[in-house]
C-alpha cells in the first residue's frame, strides 16, 4: 500500500472525473486495477487505470455512486491531499507478444472504458476499435485519443432528434466480428452477459473473449 | 439417466476424515464439520429439474465408511459420476477412480474441482477419468454436456461444450478450449434442499449459533475481488457473478419459513458490498425476516463494508462475519494482494461490535517469508482484538499452498516447496522453507487458540451480557461449549507435526 497525493482532478460530466494521483515506483501493466480510499476512511474500491502505464502517474476514471462512500469522497477531496492506493492487481491486460498480429474489439460501458484507455495509451502500434455504451452524449470521455475512427458510442438516452438510441447489444447484431482476433469487455454484468450470447451466437471462439465485471 | 454427485469418505492414517467440499480448502478432522458443496448442490438440483435421477451421494455427511459408499454406489450403478478435486486427495482420487472403472467400465466418470480444473492432463494420465471440467461453473456445465451424452454415442468426439478435457481413447486427449462463465447468476436454480439432504448439513458447523443452520445459495459465484494470492478465487478461468437480490431474499424467506432453519449462512467468497448489501438486509427487514429467529452470516473482507451498511446489516439481524485477517504486517497483506491495510482492520470491528455483530477471524501463519517478528504482531494483534472483544472467534489455518494458485506456482518458482507429495499439502504441516523453524509457527497456532481459554477473553465474553442481546448470551452458554470442544481438536491438527 502506498500514500499518494492528489495530482489534479478533472471533471468530465457532473459526475464522472479523472483523478491523477502519484504514481511512485509502481511496476504497472496497462489495464490492471487498484484498491483506493481516502485515508482513515477505512473502506476502499476498485478502480481500472485509465491512464498509460508509462506515465509518471496513474489516473482513474470515476463516476460518483449515490450514497457510494468512496466514489463520493474522492470527488470532493482536495488537491494535495492523499489517498490510500493498494496494487496494482489483475490480469485484465494485453500480453506484449500479441499486441502486433492481433486485432482487437475493445466494448465497454460507461467507465468501463478505463482500462481500454489505457491499453491505446500504453500501445501506440495498437489495432483496434471501441464500442461504447453510455447513456447520453456528454458520456464519451476524451473519445479524441481514440483516434481514426475507432470509437463507436452507443448512446442509450440520445438528445431529442440527434439520434435513435442504440445499446452496445444493438450495435453488436449489426457488426462482423470476423476481423477481430480477441475481444475484451469491461463494464456492468449484463452488459457483459448478454454481448457475449451475441459473440458467442456469431461462434466467436469464448476463449479469446476476456472480461472484467464491473461490481 | 442416473448421475452421483459423489463424496467419497476419505480417512487418514489417524482415521480422520478429509473433508472435501465447497473447492475449500481440505482438512482432515475427527469430529469433521459438514459443510453443503453448494455449487454442485444446485448442479444437481438443476439436473434434477431436467428430468435426470441425480443420486446425492455425500458419503460424509451421511456418516458412511469407505467400503459401505463404495459399495453402495457399485449396487446404484450410475451412468455418470462427479467427484470433486482437490490436491491432498488427488492420489485417493486416481486410485478411486481406476479401481471403480474396473468394476463398472462403461460409467463416465466427470471429476470437477480446483486441482484437476488446473491441470486436466494429469489426471487424465493418472486415471482413467472420462470428463475433467475446466471451470468452476459445474452446474453451467454439466447442464450443457449431459445432453449430449445421452443423445450421442459419439460423445467423446463430438461434445463442443467449452471448458471439457476429454479422454477419446486410451491415448487421445480431446481439449475445448476455456469456458468462461458469462450467464446470469440467476439461470442456475436456488439448491433443492430435500433432495441434498439438508439436515445432514445443519448442526455439525462452527459458523451456526443456532440450529438448524444452513448454507444459503451463495449469491457471488468465484470473487468480486478476486486477486488474493493464496486464494483459489483468482485467476484468468474465474469471473465473477451476482445473484440478484430479490432471488437471494426469496429463498432466505423460503428457508425460514418451509425448513425452520435459524441460522443462514452464505459462503460466498465475499458477499455483496454497498448498495448491494444495503438493499438485500432492507428486504430483509421489510419482509420482516428478521424478527424470525434466524440469524444471518456473510463473508467479507476488511475496507469493504462501510458503518452505513454494518448498521442495517445488524438491524436485518445479521450476525456472524467471516473476516481473513491473514497476518497484521503490512508487508505480508501487500504480498497477498490483500488490498487492506492493518491501521484500518481495527476500527472496521469496532463498527461492527458496536451494532452487535460477531466478527469471526480467519488467520493464517507459516508464510514462507514470515519473520518472528511479523508472526509475533500477529499474534499479538488477534490477542488484543480478542480480548478488547472486538473479534468473538478465530480459526487458524497453516499457510499451504495449493491447487496452482498464484501463491503456490510462486513456491514453486521461488524453489521453497518442500515437498511435491500431494499428500502433505492437507494443512497439518508447513511444507515450505521459512526464515524461522516451523516450531515456531505451531507454537503461535497454540498461542492463538489458546486466547478462548483465557480468563481475559471469558471475562469479556461475561460483559457482553450487560448488552442485554440474547446472541451475545447464547453465545458465550452454548457455543462456548461447542467451541471449546472444536479448539482441542484444531490445535491437536495443526500442531500433530510439530517435531518435538
Amino acid at each position: 500500500m502506498t500514500i499518494s497525493n492528489i495530482l489534479d482532478r478533472r471533471y468530465l460530466t457532473e459526475d464522472t472525473f479523472v483523478l491523477r494521483v502519484e504514481r511512485h515506483s509502481k511496476i504497472i501493466k496497462a489495464g490492471q486495477c487498484f484498491s483506493i480510499g481516502t485515508r482513515n476512511l477505512g473502506i476502499n474500491r476498485e478502480y481500472s487505470m485509465y491512464s498509460s502505464s508509462s506515465d509518471e502517474w496513474i489516473e482513474f476514471l470515476i463516476r460518483k455512486i449515490d450514497q457510494g462512500a468512496v466514489s463520493t469522497e474522492l470527488g470532493d477531496i482536495q488537491i494535495g491531499k492523499s489517498i490510500e492506493v493498494h496494487g496494482p492487481f489483475g490480469e485484465f491486460c494485453l500480453s506484449e507478444e500479441t499486441i502486433t498480429t492481433n486485432k482487437f474489439l475493445f466494448i465497454a460501458s460507461g467507465v468501463g472504458i478505463a482500462p481500454f484507455s489505457s491499453f491505446v495509451k500504453s500501445f501506440s502500434n495498437l489495432d483496434y476499435s471501441i464500442v461504447h455504451g453510455i447513456r447520453y452524449e456528454n458520456e464519451k470521455y476524451e473519445y479524441q485519443q481514440y483516434i481514426g475512427n475507432r470509437y463507436f458510442p452507443c448512446i442509450s438516452r440520445p438528445k431529442e432528434r440527434s439520434g435513435r438510441p442504440m445499446r452496445v447489444t444493438d450495435y453488436l447484431k449489426t457488426l462482423s466480428v470476423a476481423n477481430y482476433s480477441k475481444i475484451y469487455l469491461c463494464g456492468n454484468q449484463s452488459m457483459i452477459t448478454d454481448s457475449v450470447e451475441i459473440l458467442k451466437a456469431k461462434n466467436f471462439l469464448a476463449s479469446e473473449i476476456f472480461t472484467e465485471v464491473f461490481f | 439417466m442416473k448421475i452421483a454427485i459423489s463424496y467419497p469418505p476419505i480417512f487418514n492414517a489417524l482415521g480422520q476424515k478429509a473433508m472435501v467440499s465447497q473447492n475449500r480448502n481440505v482438512q482432515f478432522f475427527k469430529k469433521p464439520t459438514y459443510l453443503l458443496p453448494v455449487i454442485h448442490a444446485q448442479a444437481a438440483t438443476w439436473l434434477n429439474e431436467r428430468g435426470y435421477e441425480v443420486f446425492w451421494d455425500d458419503g460424509n455427511s451421511q456418516l458412511k465408511n469407505f467400503q459401505t459408499w463404495f459399495e453402495d454406489l457399485i449396487v446404484k450403478n450410475p451412468d455418470v459420476i462427479v467427484f470433486e478435486s482437490t490436491t491432498p486427495v488427488m492420489k485417493f482420487y486416481w486410485n478411486l477412480i481406476n479401481r471403480y472403472k474396473v468394476i463398472k467400465p462403461n460409467c463416465i466418470i466427470i471429476l470437477t474441482g480446483f486441482h484437476s480444473m488446473r491441470k486436466p492432463e494429469e489426471s487424465l494420465e493418472n486415471s482413467t477419468v472420462d470428463i475433467v471440467i475446466k471451470s468452476n461453473h459445474i452446474d453451467f456445465i454439466l447442464v450443457r454436456i449431459l445432453d449430449s451424452i445421452k443423445n450421442s454415442p459419439d460423445w467423446r468426439n463430438t461434445l463442443s461444450v467449452e471448458g471439457l478435457a476429454i479422454r477419446v481413447s486410451p491415448e487421445i486427449i480431446r481439449n475445448t478450449g476455456n469456458f468462461v462463465q458469462v450467464e446470469p447468476l440467476d439461470n442456475s436454480p436456488i439448491v433443492n434442499r430435500k433432495l441434498v439432504s439438508w439436515k445432514n448439513y445443519a448442526y455439525e458447523n462452527g459458523n451456526f449459533l443456532r440450529t438448524p443452520g444452513t448454507y444459503a445459495t451463495s449469491v457471488i459465484r468465484d470473487c468480486m475481488f478476486g486477486k488474493c494470492t493464496f486464494c483459489r478465487y483468482n485467476g484468468p478461468e474465474l469471473t465473477f457473478s451476482k445473484m440478484s437480490i430479490s432471488k437471494s431474499v426469496e429463498e432466505y424467506e423460503n428457508l425460514i419459513d418451509e425448513y425452520g432453519v435459524r441460522e443462514i449462512f452464505d459462503d460466498s467468497g465475499v458477499w455483496y458490498r454497498g448498495k448491494d448489501a444495503q438493499e438485500f438486509a432492507n428486504e430483509i427487514i421489510k419482509r420482516n425476516l428478521h424478527k424470525r429467529g434466524t440469524y444471518f452470516g456473510i463473508n467479507t473482507r476488511f475496507e469493504y463494508l462501510d458503518e452505513e451498511t454494518i448498521k442495517i446489516l445488524a438491524a436485518a439481524n445479521f450476525r456472524f462475519i467471516l473476516l481473513g485477517l491473514e497476518a497484521a504486517d503490512n508487508y505480508t497483506l501487500d504480498r497477498l494482494n490483500k488490498g487492506y491495510q492493518i491501521e484500518n482492520v481495527e476500527k472496521t470491528l469496532q463498527l461492527m461490535t458496536k451494532y452487535g455483530l460477531h466478527p469471526h477471524l480467519t488467520i493464517m501463519v507459516g508464510y514462507y517469508w514470515q519473520t518472528k517478528e511479523q508472526l509475533d504482531l500477529t499474534v499479538e494483534t488477534v490477542k488484543k482484538f480478542m480480548f478488547k472483544g472486538l473479534a468473538r472467534t478465530l480459526q487458524v489455518t497453516l499457510c499451504t499452498p495449493l491447487d496452482f494458485t498464484p501463491y503456490h506456482q510462486e513456491c514453486i518458482r521461488n524453489k521453497v516447496l518442500l515437498t511435491s507429495d500431494y499428500d502433505d499439502f492437507d494443512m497439518s504441516k508447513i511444507i515450505v522453507k521459512t526464515p524461522i523453524p516451523h516450531s515456531e509457527y505451531y507454537k503461535a497456532v497454540r498461542k492463538l487458540y489458546s486466547i478462548s481459554y483465557s480468563p481475559k477473553f471469558i471475562l469479556r465474553q461475561v460483559l457482553f451480557l450487560f448488552k442485554f442481546r440474547v446472541r451475545d448470551w447464547e453465545f458465550l452458554f452454548i457455543y462456548g461449549i461447542r467451541a471449546l470442544r472444536r479448539v482441542r481438536q484444531h490445535i491437536f491438527n495443526l500442531t500433530r507435526n510439530e517435531i518435538k
